[in-house]
């Protein structure tokens, strides 16, 4: 029997854990009768913090790590693309976007064999205060970002953006120090910012975060050729759609919830509305892919 | 012990001088960075309370911390700052402590080592993963290259300690620091 | 099984190290770099020295740190600490360990600005120590007052500790703040108590200074002005929003030297020594966090927390006798481990149980955060006590140990006021949250 060892730095009830971690596992065990097993280290057992779980897939710290490119954006220049504005169709998946431009961004991930990828829900605005339906809303509004991008998109839409890390938003927004914060949904769980902020705006162009599971190259090769196998047919498009359509799920819960709360305003904003927005940051993305010479990855995740 | 001749720890001592040298250089580029560190966050919380925070400040702010967070680990050996447990040390006889004090020395320089050659190999990686910050794009490699150096030297620090202790009995600790 | 041995073996030879005077940052590196070797290979282990090592040594929450010992330290040089425990002298110093006394509320109140203990125990230490020893204080009570007021850092709101709780228990972080408010009162009051017990029957530990007529008690106080204004600058711009908790660290650092600059009091070249001295205060500090982090990879590699789980799942125990059981091994585990450390080791564990018994997650997680704090002073591997220790080296850790005892044994009594009356902690989330 083996045991690969999954590193996780949120905590075991965190969505990636059932829709990725206990997938594999039961994936990986139906296809060999129980030989080869997934284990999750949660809440960064294996060591902290998002930022450095790609190399710690490449050194062989746990055999798999999942995380974010935009944490370390310069790394997946190409990958980024899909986290823009517009990028993603109507009706795909971030997932099968990224799988389709594979051979494009394959070479930002060096060292490993891609597990999964995917994208978040599309990121909507967690306001306090503020209550925002036009690009002019936001006119000098402190909001919080994520990564240059994101932050581009900010200052598109005529906001300041503010660095801050993400478990520190909480405080920050309940004493004023910003207005706002442009992320998924799905952090209204994770970082319980719903019980600080009362004003969402859905609907805007702003983007989605991207993730990334890799198993490190040393851990693959290690790998009986019955594993290999077993392993192949488990990763890929299939188990990433699953982690994006449970990431949008915890997203539309949160949503859900925090509209039955009266103090909080909900703005979906009207097909007329949302196209003030695009305008505005749609040079953001045209900028981005020029700058990384993207032209043919955005055109295969948009195919 | 003593039969150490009296060039060689003529030499030693030299060594020492040129070692405390590199020391306080080293502390003061950390230094430096804690007050960089203070200047930046100002500027940065004056400027968003007048809608212009300083683009890229958390960049800044913490590969400064990198620095003055390493570039000090020599002084804090070189004064004894390394905190440990001595609530047993009195019962212990005074041979043991020496032996103690220079085994200390050793295991701290071989540390400092490991520290430095696993920076090294990360370093390299993130060359290769081309890593950086995310607003101002500052490579990580060069915040490591600085740790590496600043490792190394709190690990020949430490050696020299070792040298001292079992050579001349000498303990810079105790002396009046830089 | 092997893994568990290797665990145990591997904390077995931690006691062994640190009882030999192997600094402690040595002896966890090396526990820990060789436990993850024997059960995940050495390249395991090295990668995760480099990655620790950056992690920490470049988190932007942990850049607080050598922040407030600047502020410390410039405050000190200017002497504004001295101004301000004159004034604190000239107001309660008549009364028997009046300044030990003052030191517990200025901690408490340092708490409010600050959301880790590691931070309050600096800042305050490098306020208080020297002034107390000024003023003849036996040095186990100034210590002891430093080390153990500093962990209410975590207590009272803004806190770490909550935070990290809420994150991995899906609990409400405002709930949490709230719930520490009273415990940290109440814990205030009862350290303030225990100082002004031990200085009655044992007046030579914080002796009685001269009384002071209202006049001199005034003219002190006005002395204090600056670093006063300071204090309410910091706490007013967090609760104002106009910077975090982090930002307010560079504030106050960057206030209380330009106060120096106005009043003549700060020459460029003490500024400099002070920065000098600031970091290397924190390389002591930060070697300790990021070698603290390299045992959690190596205990949870060796499944030892999940075995006391399972045991816990046999013990077949009443809801009560679950939470004292729990609260036992956390107090048992504060002995050895990191605190927040601890809290992502166990609490994947012990909070499905306590959810399972019916326990309020919220009462238990002030629960949990006060055993938390009893391990940052109870020996061996005692945080706060390390921290104190870095700052007043003269003090052996002996002395230090035995100065927080009193007040290690005043939280316990905290703790079990609390588990006894659940209301301290939930009365203010369910008045404000319903
Ligand atoms: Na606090
Ligand atoms: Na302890």
């Amino acid at each position: 029997a083996q045991e690969l060892k999954f590193a996780n730095f949120t905590p075991p009830f965190h969505t990636v854990n059932a829709s990725v971690i206990e997938k594999l596992n039961a994936d990986m065990s139906a296809a060999t009768d129980g030989v080869l097993t997934v284990r999750g280290y949660h809440g960064g057992e294996l060591g902290k913090g998002p930022v450095e779980q790609y190399i710690r897939a490449v050194q062989g710290v746990a055999d798999i790590t999942w995380g974010l490119q935009g944490y370390t954006s310069s790394q997946f220049e190409k990958a980024m693309i899909v986290e823009l504005p517009g990028v993603v169709p109507e009706g795909k998946s971030g997932a099968d976007a990224l799988w389709d431009a594979m051979d494009l961004i394959g070479g930002e991930f060096p060292g490993t064999v891609p597990v999964a990828l995917w994208t978040s829900e599309p990121n909507v605005m967690i306001m306090r205060e503020k209550v925002v339906r036009s690009p002019s809303d936001l006119e000098g509004l402190k909001i919080r970002v994520a990564g240059a991008t994101a932050g581009k998109v900010a200052e598109a839409l005529g906001a300041t953006p503010v660095q801050m890390p993400i478990n520190q938003v909480y405080n920050a927004l309940q004493t004023g120090l910003i207005d706002g914060v442009f992320t998924g949904s799905s952090t209204l769980d994770d970082f319980k910012l719903d019980e600080v902020a009362n004003s969402f705006t859905i609907g805007a162009p702003l983007g989605r975060l991207s993730f990334f599971a890799v198993m490190g190259q040393g851990s693959y090769e290690a790998l009986s050729d019955e594993a290999k196998a077993a392993f192949d047919a488990s990763v890929g498009r299939d188990v990433s759609n699953n982690a994006e359509s449970a990431w949008n799920a915890t997203g539309v819960a949160g949503v859900a919830r925090a509209r039955q709360d009266a103090k909080n305003t909900f703005v979906d904003l009207t097909e007329a509305e949302i196209q003030a927005f695009r305008d505005a940051v749609s040079a953001v993305t045209s900028t981005y892919v020029a700058d990384v010479g993207g032209d043919a990855t955005l055109a295969a995740m948009q195919k | 012990m003593r039969l150490w001749p009296q060039c060689r720890s003529k030499r030693l001592e030299n060594i020492r001088k040129l070692a405390d040298r590199l020391i306080g250089l080293s502390a003061a580029i950390g230094s430096t960075a804690l007050l960089v560190a203070v200047v930046v966050v100002l500027i940065d919380v004056i400027g968003r309370a007048a809608g212009n925070p300083l683009y890229g400040s958390q960049d800044i702010t913490t590969m400064a911390m990198t620095v003055l967070v390493f570039a000090p680990m020599a002084l804090c050996d070189r004064r004894g700052g390394h905190v440990a447990v001595d609530l047993f040390e009195r019962y212990f006889p005074a041979r043991m402590n020496k032996l103690i004090d220079i085994l200390v020395a050793i295991f701290g320089a071989v540390i400092f080592a490991a520290l430095a050659w696993a920076t090294w190999d990360s370093a390299k990686l993130s060359v290769m993963l081309n890593l950086s910050t995310n607003l101002l794009y500052l490579p990580k490699a060069w915040f490591q290259w600085g740790m590496i150096a600043f490792m190394s030297l709190a690990s020949l620090g430490l050696a020299l300690r070792a040298l001292e202790l079992s050579l001349t009995g000498r303990d810079v600790r105790a002396e009046k620091s830089l | 099984m092997m893994d568990t041995t290797a665990g145990l073996v591997g904390i077995a030879v931690l006691f062994v190290l640190l009882a030999l005077r192997i600094p402690v940052a040595f002896a966890m590196f090396m526990v820990g770099f060789f436990g993850i070797w024997a059960l995940n290979g050495l390249n395991a282990a090295t990668s995760l020295l480099a990655s620790e090592a950056f992690t920490f040594g470049s988190s932007p929450e942990l850049l607080v740190i050598p922040l407030f010992i600047l502020m410390g330290n410039v405050a000190s040089i200017t002497g504004m600490s001295r101004q301000l425990y004159d004034a604190a002298y000239a107001v309660i110093g008549s009364v028997k360990g009046g300044l030990a006394s003052a030191t517990v509320i200025g901690c408490g109140g340092f708490a409010a600005l600050s959301g880790s203990s590691v931070a309050s125990a600096l800042t305050m230490g490098k306020v208080a120590l020297g002034e107390m020893e000024r003023y003849k204080y036996d040095p186990r009570l100034s210590t002891g007052v430093v080390a153990a007021g500093g962990t209410l850092g975590i207590l009272i709101p803004p806190s770490t500790g909550f935070v990290i709780y809420a994150i991995l228990t899906e609990q409400s972080i405002g709930r949490l703040f709230l719930a520490g408010v009273f415990p940290g009162l109440l814990l205030v009051s009862l350290f303030v108590l225990a100082v002004t017990v031990l200085c009655y029957l044992r007046p030579e530990y914080g002796p009685a200074g001269p009384k002071t007529s209202m006049n001199e008690k005034l003219v002190a106080v006005s002395k204090a002005g600056p670093i006063v204004a300071v204090i309410v600058l910091t706490i007013g711009g967090i609760y104002g929003g106009l910077f975090s908790p982090v930002e307010a660290a560079a504030v106050g650092a960057g206030a209380v030297i330009l106060i120096g600059f106005a009043m003549r009091s700060l020459p460029l070249v003490a500024l400099w020594t002070a920065a000098k001295e600031s970091v290397v205060t924190t390389a002591t500090v930060m070697l300790i966090l990021i070698a603290a982090h390299m045992i959690n990879p190596f205990l949870a590699l060796s499944h030892i927390p999940t075995l006391v789980g399972g045991f816990m799942d046999g013990l077949d125990l009443s809801a009560t006798g679950v939470l004292l059981v729990i609260l036992l091994i956390y107090i048992i585990l504060g002995c050895f481990l990191e605190g927040f450390a601890m809290l992502v080791l166990t609490l994947p564990i012990f909070f499905p149980i306590i959810v399972a018994e019916g326990i309020d997650p919220i009462w238990f997680g002030v629960l949990v955060v006060l055993a938390l704090e009893m391990g940052l002073i109870s020996p061996p591997v005692g945080l706060n006590v390390f921290i104190v220790k870095s700052i007043a080296p003269k003090v052996s850790l002996g002395q230090i140990f035995s100065g927080v005892a009193l007040f290690w044994f005043m939280m316990l009594v905290t703790l079990v006021i609390l588990v006894m009356v659940p209301q301290i902690s939930l009365f203010l989330p369910t008045t404000m949250f319903g």
